[in-house]
């Protein structure tokens, strides 16, 4: 198996804060892979640098061979790195239908010819088959999941980057909307890259996990190995020091 | 993509019919010429709603296109002598470079940045028509323009059957493909960007069309006026311009014509009432605006015709 995608000593500086340190990992074809981490700890800065939504201080990053720093976001998903935003942005005013052919227009969809089949096939592919015509505005959460899930699929991506794809979401939901994130793994053949911190969920799903805890990288393995991890389970319930002080 | 109702379709007729019938009921040169203005305005209200009502980035400016156009005219049938024809295509395509000298480095940018350079852009030209005045004829412009048509009758004819092709193109464009992603731009960039859609050439291909059109506008009126003069750049142009998108009913093309068509026909009514002219006509605009945010043209007519769709 080759490396998709490399990422060689990203960092990322607001000001005076770093929110990515130094960060470097590798994701194999067909990989289904999180990143985890406590809240700020830098997961959606990482997944706006690797679109191109923002540009590291320093630091590479090279997609299927080709250094992609510096490309616009548009470019980035026309060279097979699709991603979904941790909040839902539909375009409003247009029904499901439309929200999906914006994205088949892309340069990387050109192949197919016949749009409409094509967003609503997909539309269909996420368990959303026969709403066509729906309006985005009455949408619950988890559907506004599975249509950015449909859109980003429209730009036939080699990697999908998921961000925070459950929050929000009823048990339930999550579970259904996983089992379509599991299928399309396998059965597209898509290598994925998942943000989460919903543990359980998380762990069920994910063959190898990126442990992030202040911006950096504190572990990286299977995720039997991560919840034993120590920095982890420090960057999950602290020290045992600030325990105490606390108490 | 999406198929024009025929409703619609019978009511373009009929409305088209109607304002090409209307100067043979009143004969008057005076009706024509105002007709006349009526449908030029009606093609620079639909244009600028083309790309700005589309994509949601406001065009304070659209009189630059439009005074591009006509001076390129002025200059080409006055000054030069040639062939008055040959005006129509040049303006096209002096308005469409001046769309790209002002898009390119603007529409790259979120922001405000694209409105205030159109603004600024059109301020500048009337001062250069002004500072240059030996080559524009300052203040006085440029006259002697030759006509196109022998009797302003054919010429308004002529007008309108541009205005009937530019509503035309503009309603096929917006409701293809195209328009969808015109549209999508509207709502949400970040998200086009996801998409994989390459934003900032859209919004400047779409400002290239809206121009063209402008400027085609623009080089039918300096041929009707038979002279040009700097206030063709004024702010007031692109101001008049974007109320009656606003009242025509954004985004909707047709609606922008026709309340140009309408406001056009009101100010030239209410010009017995001498000095509250502009108190009425203003008046009338506010009530609109304030009362129907979302214009009076378009969504009037959906109304109407809901149950016939």
């Amino acid at each position: 198996m080759t490396d998709l995608l490399e990422v060689n000593g990203v960092t990322k500086r607001f000001g005076g804060l770093t929110a990515v340190k130094n960060a470097s990992f590798t994701l194999k074809k067909g990989e289904f892979t999180g990143i985890l981490g406590p809240n700020g700890a830098g997961k959606t800065t990482l997944f706006n640098i690797l679109t191109g939504f923002m540009q590291p201080t320093t630091g590479t990053i090279h997609f299927n061979g080709e250094l992609v720093r510096e490309l616009a976001p548009y470019k980035v998903v026309n060279r097979g790195m699709a991603r979904t935003f941790q909040l839902t942005r539909p375009f409003v005013g247009m029904n499901l239908l439309e929200n999906v052919l914006v994205a088949c227009m892309s340069p990387r969809a050109s192949e197919d010819k016949d749009k409409e089949a094509r967003a609503s096939y997909l539309l269909a592919q996420v368990g959303l088959g026969g709403r066509d015509k729906e309006p985005v505005e009455t949408l619950p959460y988890g559907d506004l999941r599975r249509l950015e899930i449909a859109r980003a699929l429209a730009t036939r991506p080699d990697l999908l980057l998921l961000d925070e794809p459950f929050a929000g979401l009823g048990s339930s939901e999550i579970e259904q909307l996983a089992q379509l994130i599991r299928r399309l793994h396998r059965e597209e053949n898509l290598t994925i890259l998942l943000i989460e911190h919903k543990l359980r969920e998380f762990m069920a799903l994910v063959s190898r996990v990126i442990a992030m805890n202040f911006g950096e990288i504190i572990a990286v393995g299977p995720p039997e190995e991560i919840v034993k991890n120590e920095k982890v389970i420090e960057a999950y319930i602290g020290k045992t020091e600030e325990a105490h002080a606390s108490a | 993509m999406k198929r024009i109702a025929p409703i619609d379709i019978a009511g373009g007729i009929l409305v088209v019919a109607f304002l090409a019938l209307l100067p043979m009921f009143a004969a008057s040169n005076y009706l024509t010429g105002v007709l006349t203005v009526c449908v030029i305005y009606g093609i620079w209200a639909s244009s600028w709603d083309f790309m700005s009502g589309l994509t949601g980035r406001e065009n304070f400016g659209h009189s630059l296109f439009i005074g591009a156009g006509a001076y390129t005219a002025g200059f080409l049938s006055s000054i030069w002598s040639t062939n008055p024809w040959i005006s129509l295509p040049l303006g096209v395509v002096i308005a469409i470079a001046f769309s790209l000298l002002v898009g390119f480095p603007t529409l790259r940018l979120r922001g405000p940045y694209f409105a205030l350079a159109m603004l600024s852009a059109s301020a500048i030209l009337q001062r250069l028509c002004l500072i240059f005045w030996e080559y524009t004829g300052g203040e006085e412009g440029i006259y002697g323009l030759d006509p196109l048509m022998k009797t302003p009758l054919h010429y308004y004819w002529f007008v309108l059957a541009i205005l009937v092709v530019t509503v035309i193109v503009l309603t096929l464009l917006a409701q293809s493909h195209w328009g969808l992603l015109l549209r999508a731009i509207r709502g949400d960039e970040a998200t086009c960007q996801a998409a994989g859609i390459n934003v900032t050439f859209y919004k400047i291909v779409s400002l290239m069309i809206s121009a063209g059109f402008a400027g085609l506008g623009g080089a039918l009126y300096a041929h009707y006026q038979l002279q040009v003069s700097p206030p063709l750049f004024s702010v007031v142009v692109s101001i008049t311009v974007i109320i009656m998108v606003y009242v025509g009913g954004i985004g909707s093309i047709y609606g922008a014509a026709i309340a140009a068509i309408l406001l056009t026909l009101l100010t030239e009514m209410l010009r017995g009432f001498g000095e509250y002219r502009l108190w009425i006509y203003t008046l009338t605009l506010m009530l609109i605006l304030f009362f129907l945010p979302n214009g009076l043209i378009a969504p009037l007519w959906r109304r109407l015709t809901e149950r016939l769709r």
